[in-house]
């Protein structure tokens, strides 16, 4: 049997208060599990609105909220394991998904709750499948391109939330609900531009708190509607009549994207754990990327199992460990069991399945912004070419005709239709086969050769670019290329210059950029230490030890090699 | 490379436009030399348009510099950004340099300082 050989050398970051194998005192870990917990509370409005949309009674919403909140908890724990071949070992907590919305809404308007919690079990195992073969997906799935699809996510939620809204199937919303939509998106936008401390990290949940009492007093929230949480008792372990799991071959293109989606954004959030707790972090360690990717698609699979939508790591919360500096392992689990209790509070949940469409439509637009445009973000994080451009660009336009134009779809059916009747499915699947189709031609290595006599530096920055743009890479590392190249040529060129022709060569990976000079001449030095002012001021040496030196803190790794009358001078770059 | 210079009462601003590297070097240290020993109290240096700075460019600094120094005349920079920043921080010549984020400050800094004897 493989062992599962952990985290060895972590150094922990001076401004983390505790680590992730720290324990913190008992109030720290309930005050931070509490802020946590809030903070993906709102995220329960994505299953209040699958199970509204199935049309069952309102205590089986209930039920249902109260099985997905349990579920919440088991996903966390299981995030948490830090021995054996689950879980990152990170407080990493689990939250329900925009990602899984549409799919799901789709699936439920399709064939019920059974489909979707059968569709649901598919895309948990599809993703801890993918667990297995992740080093492999990020040759197929270049990172801009998973920019596109949370861009896409972040489309359809929105889709969701004015349809939801303005009613398709149901009547149009009242002056009433757009004052309760109104109150509830104002606050929540306001606590978040103007808001300090608590209030601004939880000002979803405040918004949705307004818009619950703006709708109890705009009399958009019934008495009749309320009823049923005055009934509903404190505590009980939550109960549904289960209506079975069914599947439907003509699902399966959807929530696999789904899964996809769910399996880059849990690789993205784990990187982030990563890199808070370890100081020395310069890549990402695959393992523990592998064993929390396999945890979360478990966390859905098990949803589906018992009644649930879909889950995926919380990225607010890594981002709230990082504001706060308490990363501790223990908070994960106080996290874990707030979520058991609240499933486990009937009148909790009653509370939340009547949530007023309005009050639904502000929360979800809210966060639809925030996640479209962390797509923008990612798909702009990395330089692109032509090729690229027309991925992504080719991507998210037949993403949203499918969303516009009712003409693009009205005549496909059969299996044809849920792939390219959803945006996100056949958005996602156009980039997709582009990409695999422009990759031809494009060499992860590239040689240039430079004659002294024409050397123009404007000219090698220009094909540097346009080679990083190619490669998809990150503009610092690039730019930090260019400098090494155009720094070292020049250098060697002076003072009598002409070495005969210059030979570079660069290649690119996903975490390396590498690029090697050989030229006819002495190696450079690269000194450890700057030469002195008047060193530099007064000598040619002193100018030439300096161009060494800031060659090699340029870089993250400099060799010099002298072959007979050649000098070979190589550069990595941590990509 | 452009250089360009502006008098603002004893204190000259030069705008450097493009690449300062081997080639350019030369005449922008004889320039900013020139300037230094000349009747100036201070001299500002806009980094602005300045897209990329090598050890050649920095040699040229370093010796205006000293000129400056030797003659009553002080060199500050401006709109050091980006890339040259970077370049500047990696050598740690942002301690060396008196480095201001606009080119008013940079004034109001040089008016501000005490002048040495013997300077204008």
């Amino acid at each position: 049997m493989r062992a599962f050989p952990r985290r060895a050398f972590m150094r922990k970051p001076a401004n983390l208060l505790f680590g992730v194998d720290e324990s913190p005192p008992l109030s720290v870990a309930l005050l931070n599990g509490l802020q946590h917990a809030g903070v993906i509370a709102i995220n329960l409005v994505y299953p209040v609105i699958v199970f509204r949309t199935a049309g069952v009674t309102a205590e089986a919403v209930t039920a249902l909220l109260g099985i997905g909140c349990c579920i919440l908890g088991i996903a966390t724990f299981l995030q948490a394991l830090h021995k054996g071949p689950v879980g990152s070992g990170y407080m990493c907590p689990a939250t329900f998904t925009a990602t899984y919305l549409a799919p799901s809404v789709l699936a439920v308007k399709t064939g019920g709750l059974s489909l979707v919690f059968g569709m649901t079990i598919f895309a948990g195992l599809l993703e801890a499948a993918l667990a297995r073969v992740l080093y492999k997906l990020r040759a197929f799935v270049p990172v801009e391109l998973s920019g596109l699809v949370i861009l896409l996510i972040g489309i359809t939620v929105s889709l969701v939330a004015i349809r939801t809204f303005l009613g398709t199937t149901t009547s149009a919303p009242s002056a009433a609900e757009w004052m309760v939509a109104g109150a509830t998106l104002a606050v929540t936008v306001v606590l978040n531009i103007w808001g300090k401390g608590l209030a601004r990290m939880l000002c979803a949940l405040l918004g949705i708190v307004c818009g619950y009492l703006a709708a109890f007093f705009l009399g958009v929230l019934s008495e009749g509607e309320l009823g049923p949480i005055a009934a509903a008792s404190w505590i009980a372990i939550p109960h549904w009549e289960h209506s079975g799991w069914s599947f439907d071959a003509g699902l399966v293109a959807v929530f696999s994207i789904a899964a996809l989606a769910a399996a880059l954004k849990a690789i993205g959030t784990i990187n982030v754990c990563q890199r808070t707790n370890d100081a020395e972090w310069v890549r990402p360690d695959s393992r523990s990327i592998g064993r929390g990717v396999l945890a979360d698609g478990l966390g859905t699979a098990i949803a589906g199992l018992f009644g649930g939508v879909g889950i995926n790591t919380s990225t607010p919360s890594a981002g709230l460990v990082s504001a706060t500096g308490v990363a501790s392992r223990i908070v994960a689990f106080v996290v874990g069991a707030i979520f058991l209790v609240v499933g486990m509070t009937p009148k909790f949940t009653a509370l939340l399945a009547v949530m007023p469409r309005s009050v639904m439509a502000a929360a979800l637009l809210f966060a639809a912004c925030f996640i479209a445009v962390s797509g923008l973000q990612v798909i702009s994080s990395r330089m692109l070419d032509v090729r690229r451009t027309l991925v992504i660009g080719m991507g998210l336009i037949t993403g949203l005709a499918v969303e516009a134009i009712p003409a693009v779809t009205a005549g496909i059916t059969g299996w044809l239709k849920p792939i390219i009747g959803s945006s996100l499915v056949f958005g996602t699947l156009v980039a997709f086969l582009l990409n695999l189709v422009f990759r031809l031609g494009v060499r992860r290595a590239v040689v240039l050769d430079i004659d002294p006599a024409g050397y123009d530096p404007v000219k090698i920055d220009e094909f540097l670019r346009a080679q990083g743009a190619a490669w998809g890479a990150r503009p610092d590392v690039v730019n930090r290329a260019i400098f090494g190249v155009t720094q070292l040529i020049e250098t060697v060129l002076e003072p009598e210059g002409s070495p005969g022709t210059l030979h570079l060569e660069a290649g690119f990976d996903e975490y390396n950029l590498d690029v090697r000079l050989r030229y006819e001449g002495v190696a450079l030095e690269f000194p450890q230490t700057r030469p002195s002012l008047s060193e530099i001021q007064e000598s040619e040496s002193g100018a030439r030890r300096l161009a060494g030196y800031l060659l090699r803190r340029n870089a993250e790794r400099v060799r010099a090699d002298q072959a007979g009358s050649y000098a070979i001078i190589q550069f990595h770059f941590d990509h | 490379m452009e250089i360009i210079e502006t008098r603002i009462h004893a204190v000259v601003v030069i705008d450097v436009k493009g690449r300062i590297d081997s080639t350019s070097a030369g005449p922008l240290q004889e320039r900013l030399s020139g300037l230094a020993r000349s009747d100036c109290a201070g001299l500002v240096i806009d980094f602005k348009q300045v897209p990329y700075i090598s050890s050649a460019g920095f040699k040229a600094l370093l010796i205006a510099a000293k000129h400056g120094e030797e003659s009553g005349c002080a060199l500050v920079l401006c709109g050091v950004v980006g890339e040259v920043r970077r370049m500047f921080e990696i050598a740690a010549f942002d301690q060396v340099f008196s480095i201001l984020a606009t080119r008013k400050e940079c004034i109001e800094q040089l008016a501000a300082w005490p002048k040495p004897e013997g300077a204008p």
